[in-house]
């Protein structure tokens, strides 16, 4: 594992400080989305759908650190559409850095030298660029629908690697990844220097244009098992190894909606990052009037029979290592050892 | 199986069960819609929220040519049209795949 100490020590205190206080449902990652724009139509994304004119809207800074603020938690992702076309980034960065919140900002890379260049961006152990790397060079172009994307984010993390930025890449796998290819993967992503890899199954959007390719469950334990089945020491994930247990078939979690809330131009989302099923004017409305028992695979909910997606398993995973002594001793074994 | 587009629709309201269910459609609808008012005007935009649990039901929307949302009473919606393009149509995985099949075979050497 790859999460700073620091990162980690933040996150620790703050669920156990939840679980005094005995709050049993609280957020761990904001997912903060300022613009539903993206310079990409990616097959698998559901999320940039919509007429121009809400395209060309974006939330401003003052409701992204309201939206922060309300919500509490010690982490902020900024997925989109793609974040460094929104006019404010950098501000909105330098804001949340100010505020201690450990920022992930997800990105297809394509901006990122030149943004950098220009000077967007102050390196911090609270910013980490988050970069969307679904493969080796084939792989990725085809999964993002354009030739040349795999180089260009090549060229935006080794920009943000010399000026001292943290990164990391996030990769989302459909049923068509190969496990000997992902392994090949790893390897260069280590060898570029990234400070740890986030993997995830992809969720099937209704309204994402390829449909046939998203994993169903026991093949997302297939696929994740056979590519993790003996991890080289030298692959660092930048996630929680239980949530990579799980994704092996290891672990048995249920899904934690209110982990990761996401909001946008549209308000608080119910119920999660991937579903939308309405929106709340406030996350106090949204926390104390979704209709939680209904989602997750106990529920029975159709819609979340496949789901092993991070934003809902990844807070569960966490709450099991901060919460119990086997989540906490596997979690310690999985880190020293290695192995998954 | 790709879902049929909405895009065009314009279902008959004539009570409650249909007026909300004309509203759940148009809320998953990825395109605009024109909602026409109980007072004759017609509201155009993307109807982004709605709440039939509330108090009073509403639903919400960015108008077209507005800044801002604006919400609107179930109550008061008399009618609602798909009009916009439907952004979430066709299958445009497949469409890449078939043009970079196209490009590969004009690419490769006649014989070949």
């Amino acid at each position: 594992m790859s999460v700073p100490v620091s990162q980690m020590w933040t996150v620790a205190t703050y669920v156990l400080g939840q679980r005094l206080r005995g709050h049993t449902r609280y957020p761990l990652v904001l997912m903060l989305e300022p613009l539903f724009r993206c310079n990409l139509a990616c097959a698998g994304c559901g999320k940039i759908q919509y007429p121009g004119h809400v395209l060309r809207k974006h939330l401003s800074v003052e409701q992204c650190l309201a939206a922060v603020e309300e919500c509490g938690a010690p982490m902020v992702s900024i997925p989109g559409g793609e974040p460094l076309m929104y006019p404010e980034i950098g501000r909105l960065v330098t804001e949340l850095v100010a505020r201690r919140k450990y920022v992930y900002l997800c990105t297809n890379a394509i901006l990122l030298k030149e943004k950098l260049q220009e000077g967007w961006f102050t390196p911090s152990k609270y910013l980490s660029f988050s970069v969307h790397m679904d493969g080796l060079k084939p792989e990725h172009d085809e999964a993002v629908c354009r030739d040349g994307v795999f180089d260009q984010a090549i060229e935006g993390i080794k920009e943000a690697l010399r000026r001292g930025f943290r990164v990391t890449t996030n990769t989302t796998l459909f049923d068509n990844a190969s496990p000997i290819r992902m392994q090949m993967f790893f390897d260069e992503m280590m060898d570029l220097g990234v400070e740890g890899m986030m993997l995830s199954p992809g969720y099937s959007y209704s309204k994402a244009p390829d449909q046939e390719h998203f994993l169903r469950r026991q093949k997302t334990n297939e696929l994740f098992g056979k590519m993790l089945e003996n991890p080289k020491k030298r692959w660092k994930f930048n996630q929680s190894p239980l949530f990579l247990q799980f994704l092996m078939g290891k672990q048995d979690f249920e899904c934690t909606p209110w982990g990761n809330p996401t909001y946008n131009l549209f308000g608080w989302q119910r119920p999660c990052y991937l579903l939308q099923e309405g929106y709340a004017a406030t996350f106090k409305e949204l926390m104390e009037t979704t209709r939680w028992e209904e989602y997750g695979r106990k529920s029975g909910n159709d819609k979340c029979q496949d789901c092993m997606v991070h934003c809902g398993h990844e807070p569960t995973a966490v709450n099991h290592t901060f919460t119990s002594w086997k989540g906490f001793r596997d979690t310690v074994a999985a880190t020293v050892t290695g192995k998954l | 199986m790709e879902e049929k587009s909405l895009e065009g629709w314009a279902p008959d309201i004539h009570d409650a069960a249909t007026l909300a269910e004309a509203v759940d459609r148009a809320f998953d609808y990825r395109g605009d819609v024109t909602v026409l008012l109980d007072d004759g005007r017609e509201l155009i935009g993307y109807l982004f929220n709605r709440n039939p649990d509330a108090a009073e039901p509403f639903v919400q929307m960015f108008e077209r040519e507005g800044s801002g949302a604006s919400s609107i009473p179930y109550a008061r919606i008399r009618a609602i049209r798909f009009t916009g393009k439907d952004t979430a149509a066709g299958n445009s995985y497949a469409a890449w795949l078939r043009s970079k099949e196209a490009a590969k075979a004009a690419s490769s050497p006649p014989g070949a």
